[in-house]
């Protein structure tokens, strides 16, 4: 080695100063000799060296993020948040594939027999809602104890959940509206979603959300079905205007309940 | 010994099973043990104390909150740390990933910091060599020592620790009663589990719950005191005692009332909780 970086260099070079071909010609050097590196060890102040290794860490240890992740900080929703919302069983791929097939059948039979648009104004609303009772709760979260036990607003981590299932959800039944025989009728099913995903949150203030999904979805669809077997013309009743504003109602009147919850106006208003 | 927890008259019932039956008991700063038989009401008075489930009567008071109260409630849980008896895991995640979770769950929000404590606990339970591998891919007691990783998360002044110690390795064992010696210094540790040894080597208090009440409050030693006078040892097995196992020694040890001239000896911590929640006269009757 037949030079040595001068003090002034190292100077320079540990502030970021020494730019272009002389920074990577000292940092060339520094790699390979022993006494420079010290040197520059010795200018670097700890706070910073610290600093730098924990950034590293960081980055080493940084979990991977999944494309649910991705998604819902690209809508802006903070990095913790993404997180817990991501792993909403709801938004596991096995999950979304089971709510696509059950839509999938209720393509396949409407387009099967004449009127059979029915079965899938039937089934569409309480896909979404099924999607939101598979978001959080007792034996459907892995960790429901612990996030119980912690200080997280319960309520905000339902809400949250229940927003990303619905937009997923959501969004598979109105893809599936367009292959259904309605003439024109395709999006009558979008209400009474909003209503029984309304109700749902009310109910939930007492029964877990699991089930407070699967009794609204049940009281909503079983008797639609029931009739519809026996040979009821229940597509007059689910595409009537009638319903259409009881379903507009029951939107206002949950949400007027739902603003006026303590514990959901504190979860919105919490950030981060 | 200032006061962290107070239980008093708590009553709960799951369907015909009477869980807790009017349970009272103070738990200060140091390790605090629970001991009971299988089905004695401890992880139900766990799940109330981490504020998870709520009494049907009674009154449960932590720090001087009430969890019953929805703002006080949640100021106990800034303070907890919980491990459940049965952990469950997000799919799919790391260690680190899990604990990094539950780190937000906790309201740690900014990134580097809450990474920054994550790798602590995680080498305070000596997993940073499997810190990346899934939760789901490592052994039980590796899990374990995981989900205790969580629960240590923000050094919680309240610990509630539901058999933490099910299915480590001795070696691990030993670690865990350093850890958990350590958490109870100037905060309180209430620990439920089914190892006598472990409550005699890290409790400063025990409480024993059977059948949904409180049978005993006390230091481990008091605890012991229950056998004084009733465990001896012999040659022979004795019919007439309650309880006789054969030692490493090849001698039995009695449980019981001794026969006259019997070679009394000094009773464990075990034997005062086998002779204090012994239902051998029961037994024999049935």
């Amino acid at each position: 080695m037949s030079w040595h970086v001068s003090e002034q260099l190292v100077t320079s070079y540990v502030t970021g100063e020494l730019q272009g071909a002389r920074a990577a010609s000292v940092e060339a050097h520094v790699m390979t000799c022993v006494l420079c590196r010290s040197a520059v060890n010795a200018e670097i102040p700890p706070e910073r060296l610290q600093g730098i290794w924990r950034a590293v860490e960081d980055e080493v240890d940084a979990p991977r993020r999944s494309w649910a992740e991705r998604v819902l900080t690209s809508f802006g929703m903070s990095e913790s948040d993404a997180r817990l919302v991501s792993v909403a069983p709801s938004l596991h791929a096995s999950w979304v594939l089971s709510l696509a097939a059950v839509l999938g059948f209720a393509v396949w039979a409407s387009n099967a027999r004449s009127g059979g648009a029915t079965l899938f104004l039937i089934l569409a609303p309480i896909v979404p809602v099924l999607a939101v009772g598979g978001s959080y709760g007792r034996g459907i979260d892995p960790t429901f104890e612990v996030s119980v036990a912690s200080p997280y607003p319960t309520m905000r981590l339902v809400l949250l959940r229940s927003t990303a299932v619905v937009a997923v959800s959501g969004a598979l039944a109105l893809v599936a509206s367009f292959f259904v025989p309605t003439g024109g009728d395709a999006a009558a099913w979008l209400l009474p979603c909003l209503a029984l995903l309304s109700i749902t949150l009310v109910v939930a203030r007492w029964f877990t959300l699991p089930i407070a999904a699967a009794g609204v979805a049940a009281c909503y669809a079983l008797p639609l079905l029931a009739a519809l077997v026996n040979d009821r013309d229940v597509s007059r009743l689910l595409l009537s205007a009638s319903l259409q504003w009881a379903a507009l109602a029951l939107v206002v009147g949950s949400f007027v309940l739902l603003t006026h919850d303590p514990m959901i106006r504190s979860a919105l208003r919490r950030n981060g | 010994m200032s006061t962290a927890a107070t239980v008093s008259e708590v009553r709960r019932r799951f369907g015909r099973t009477q869980a807790l039956d009017g349970a009272t008991f103070e738990i200060g700063t140091g390790v605090t043990g629970l001991l009971g038989p299988n089905g004695a009401g401890k992880t139900t008075l766990l799940r109330i104390l981490a504020t998870v489930a709520a009494p049907d009567s009674g009154a449960v008071s932590v720090f001087g909150r009430d969890p019953s109260v929805a703002s006080q409630r949640v100021e106990i849980r800034r303070r907890l740390g919980y491990l459940p008896q049965d952990p469950g895991f997000q799919r799919g995640f790391s260690v680190f990933e899990f604990i990094d979770y539950v780190a937000i769950l906790k309201e740690r929000t900014d990134r580097q910091q809450r990474h920054g404590e994550v790798r602590r606990v995680i080498a305070a339970v000596d997993l940073t060599s499997v810190s990346g591998k899934r939760v789901r891919a490592l052994s039980g007691g590796m899990r374990r020592r995981a989900a205790l990783a969580a629960s240590l998360l923000g050094e919680p002044q309240f610990l509630v620790l539901d058999e933490p110690t099910a299915g480590l390795d001795p070696e691990q064992r030993l670690r865990f009663r350093e850890l958990v010696s350590r958490a109870g210094e100037g905060r309180a540790v209430l620990l439920s589990t089914h190892q006598t040894e472990d409550v005699a080597a890290l409790c400063q208090d025990v409480v024993v719950l059977d059948k949904g009440r409180v049978l005993f409050q006390g230091t481990p030693s008091s605890l012991a005191a229950v056998g004084d006078g009733r465990v001896w040892l012999a040659d022979e097995r004795v019919s007439s005692a309650e309880l006789v196992w054969r030692t490493g020694e090849g001698r039995f040890r009695h449980l019981g009332t001794p026969p006259v001239g019997a070679e009394l000896v000094e009773p464990t911590l075990e034997d005062g909780y086998l002779l204090l929640v012994g239902r051998f006269d029961e037994e024999a009757a049935a």
